[in-house]
């Protein structure tokens, strides 16, 4: 499980765009609008700030946890919590429970709805493949953190070398 | 109802009245969306001799059927109302969230017209829509209003529609502002909504677009939008956003250098996008579900206005109170100065257009620090022009004069006729940063016909005229003639504009972004025919999509002929036309070249089926396009327009 891919969101690479948000919501719910979106980004106009939030695939996850019905349930194979409708009551727990807000209520069912990756479809979850800016992606945690650190590394050097030409 | 909302807004401030109309089939067929949709509604709602300033005059704010969807860059929105700058038809055309935001509260447009006892902002809350006193966020640069309302509304993930100081003051070339920096510029939309003692409209919107075929919806996208991974042109915009047009422009000789009397400087750089995005970006900004994100969000880093930070700048933001006005050396002054222009909320083009102007009349002596009250309006002058630009937001002192706009500045100071020769308008509204005789024969086609007036590089976007060397072949494809694809020949440049000006008035009023479709080409008619047709589940061909636009031409086109401005006054500015461009670098493309705009007028009538003595559109073309009553206003003014009184009539503006 600790090897599967999962989703990561840079804010420092989001432009604020939702084309995230559009192809989610036409995906899964084959209407467009963020209020069917699971994946949101949290805009600060005034300082051009862009947050995409998501969910997270946390390992002990609060949202199975808490869910009384068993409806919100850890798929070990895909390594996300996945809601099955069927069994959800509505009850909002798992939306309360999750850190990061990624669980919302669904306007037609009245169910709770959450990242499923985007479950059968081909090209990986469609957030991170229309991200324009490459600030979501998805990638086993080990690739996604080694790019990181080379990325973070080379920021480091060029503004070292900035620094001493300056 | 897939597609489209089905309901247009309209709130009389006067009375304080909210209706919402129902948009017929036929209406949206006919009229598709957006720009289409306040294109009607000016014509038939507001008179053409009516005071643009009137609480009786309209202004509309547009979307469109795929606005709010997954197709590539579905935020904008078009904002349009009998222009105060140029007595005309305008509009413009914003980018941001707001437009996405409105259609899912559930409309396909909003109407205000009447004026508001005090300053006022309409909060739109889905179904709830009321009207809020505003005198408290009256006078509030946008950015400070928008924390203030959203703090007020207690939400702050709502977006917003806003005006600047400017627009309260009624400068005739106010902005109307989306999401705080997403400016419609031109035509001054903003001094009508201030007009109106309108200071906002906020919105929530909690519904959804429907899609009729969601399947074959996500195909297209999924295509289009791998299609722009590997766009140049939309890469390049992502990049360094279109101040990745600076270095081009110089180099090809029409980045406008001192109000236009030159084409290029050897300090360009200074301000390139290859630059800015290693100095002072701060941030990529998207708009509504944009594939490719060239909006900016820059922070000063050094010098006195360290610490300044401000969405944008664009290409045409940056280069008027830059380059022309002779400012290039210290960056930082063009990024401050283009803070300015989007604080105080002023289309930074008519801003630097009529302060190039001045500073060209000071040049020549038309006017001395008398006129001025003090100021020295030297080239590259920096500081004064920093200090000039909140005076004509406010309307103080000699900024008073140039809020009024390049041609009434020059009747409000009895200037001479030969001082217009340096006001570079068309039907009123001054030219924006590209230069025709760079870029090129096909852009100064369109300046001169354009349906708004002397803008108009986003009328036809002819950018085809510049693909040759991006997209080898697409010519062809598209106009089935590859010879127009360079910017300095006349060669198949009317049936560029003519066949441009329809495609954008359509994907106008789609209100999708036409840097998807025309500055890139990731997005071609087809594709857009084929989204549209899984949104709305409808059965519309390119042929019909043509028509649309087409339509859309024909009747802002109608608007202006109605009010006497016809053939004589299809023109760009004489120095286009009459000097040579001189050299400004030593590796410029097109020094000694001039614009040769009467050899491609008759032809492009001739594509447009316009009368060439009177350039209105002939009964024919209108009957055909379905317009029997814009024929039947035309019919009696076809003579009028050629009676020898009008002739003798000089119109610069409205």
């Amino acid at each position: 499980m600790s090897n599967c891919k999962v989703l990561m969101y840079n804010h420092e690479k989001c432009s604020g765009c939702r084309s995230c948000v559009v192809g989610c919501s036409l995906y899964h719910d084959g209407e467009c609008g963020k209020v069917v979106s699971r994946i949101a980004v949290v805009r600060n106009e005034r300082f051009g700030e862009s947050f995409p939030v998501g969910c997270d695939a946390c390992t002990d996850a609060p949202c199975v946890a808490v869910c009384p019905t068993g409806a919100c349930a850890m798929d070990c194979g895909a390594g996300i919590a996945k809601i099955d409708t069927e069994k959800c009551i509505g009850c909002k727990e798992c939306a309360m429970a999750c850190p990061f807000g990624a669980i919302n209520m669904h306007y037609k069912t009245g169910k709770a709805f959450k990242c499923d990756l985007c479950e059968g479809r081909e090209e990986g979850p469609v957030c991170a493949d229309w991200c324009p800016g490459g600030a979501i992606t998805y990638e086993t945690p080990d690739v996604s953190f080694k790019l990181k650190r080379r990325e973070k590394l080379t920021e480091r050097l060029k503004a070292a070398k900035v620094g001493e030409e300056g | 109802m897939y597609g489209w909302a089905g309901q247009r807004l309209r709130v009389d401030l006067t009375t304080g009245k909210i209706t919402k109309e129902p948009l017929s089939y036929e209406y949206r067929r006919k009229w598709m969306g957006g720009r289409g949709f306040n294109s009607d509604i000016i014509y038939n709602e507001v008179p053409p001799h009516l005071d643009p300033y009137d609480p009786r005059a309209r202004v509309c704010f547009g979307m469109g059927p795929v606005s709010g969807t997954a197709a590539p860059s579905t935020g904008r929105v078009t904002v349009s109302c009998k222009s105060p700058l140029t007595g005309g038809f305008g509009d413009s055309n914003m980018g941001g969230h707001w437009g996405a935001e409105v259609k899912y509260a559930g409309y396909d447009q909003i109407v205000v017209q009447g004026r508001a006892k005090h300053p006022v902002y309409i909060w739109i809350d889905d179904d709830k829509v009321e009207i809020r006193d505003a005198r408290h966020v009256w006078g509030k640069f946008p950015r400070e209003a928008d924390q203030m309302i959203k703090e007020e509304l207690g939400d702050e993930d709502i977006h917003m529609m806003m005006i600047g100081p400017a627009g309260e003051n009624m400068v005739r070339f106010a902005c109307t502002f989306n999401d705080v920096w997403r400016a419609a510029g031109r035509t001054g939309t903003g001094g009508v909504i201030g007009s109106k003692n309108l200071k906002a409209i906020a919105t929530r919107g909690s519904g959804t677009v429907k899609i009729a075929e969601p399947k074959k919806m996500m195909d297209i996208c999924n295509r289009l939008r791998q299609a722009f991974k590997t766009d140049p042109m939309g890469q390049g915009l992502y990049a360094i956003g279109s101040l990745a047009l600076i270095n081009v422009a110089n180099r090809d000789g029409w980045l406008p250098w001192k109000n236009m009397q030159g084409g290029a400087t050897p300090l360009a750089n200074n301000i390139s996008g290859e630059v800015h995005s290693q100095t002072v970006l701060k941030h990529r900004e998207g708009c509504y579900a944009c594939p490719i994100c060239c909006g900016r969000f820059t922070q000063i880093k050094d010098g006195k206005y360290a610490g300044e930070e401000f969405g944008g700048p664009e290409y045409e933001h940056a280069v008027p109170t830059g380059p022309r006005l002779g400012i290039i050396e210290d960056a930082n002054d063009v990024w401050h100065n283009a803070r300015l222009t989007n604080d105080y909320g002023m289309d930074g083009i008519e801003t630097g257009g009529v302060i190039s102007t001045a500073m060209e009349w000071y040049q020549r002596g038309f006017i001395t620090t008398k006129e001025t009250g003090g100021l020295e309006l030297e080239w590259g002058d920096a500081e004064t022009v920093s200090r000039l630009i909140p005076m004509i937001a406010r309307r103080e002192g000699f900024g008073a004069i140039l809020a009024e706009g390049g041609e009434r500045a020059a009747d409000k100071l009895g200037l001479p006729d030969e001082a217009r020769y340096y006001t570079l308008t068309t039907r009123g509204m001054t030219l924006p940063g590209d230069d025709p005789r760079g870029l090129g024969f096909g852009y100064g086609l369109s300046f001169s016909v354009g349906t708004r007036g002397g803008c108009d590089h986003l009328r036809s976007l002819c950018c085809l005229e510049l693909s040759g060397a991006l997209y080898p072949g697409l010519n062809t494809k598209i106009l089935g003639d590859e010879r127009g694809n360079k910017p300095i020949t006349t060669a198949n440049k009317p049936y560029m504009v003519f066949y441009e000006e329809n495609q954008k008035g359509t994907t106008d009023s789609l209100q999708v972004c036409c840097f998807t479709t025309h500055w890139s080409y990731a997005v071609l008619t087809p594709d857009q025919v084929e989204y549209l047709n899984a949104v709305t589940g409808l059965d519309f061909t390119e042929e019909e999509f043509q028509e649309i636009g087409e339509r859309i031409v024909n009747l802002e086109r109608a608007y202006w002929n109605r009010i006497m401005s016809g053939a004589r006054e299809d023109t760009v500015p004489e120095r286009f036309t009459t000097e040579p461009m001189p050299q400004g670098v030593e590796y410029q493309t097109n020094v000694g070249v001039v614009f040769p705009l009467n050899d491609m007028l008759k032809q492009y009538y001739k594509y447009r089926d316009w009368d060439p003595k009177t350039g209105f559109p002939t009964e024919r073309k209108l009957k055909q396009l379905g317009l029997e009553y814009v024929a039947k206003d035309l019919a009696p003014l076809r003579t009028k327009y050629l009676s020898e009184a009008e002739k003798k009539k000089k119109k610069y503006h409205y």
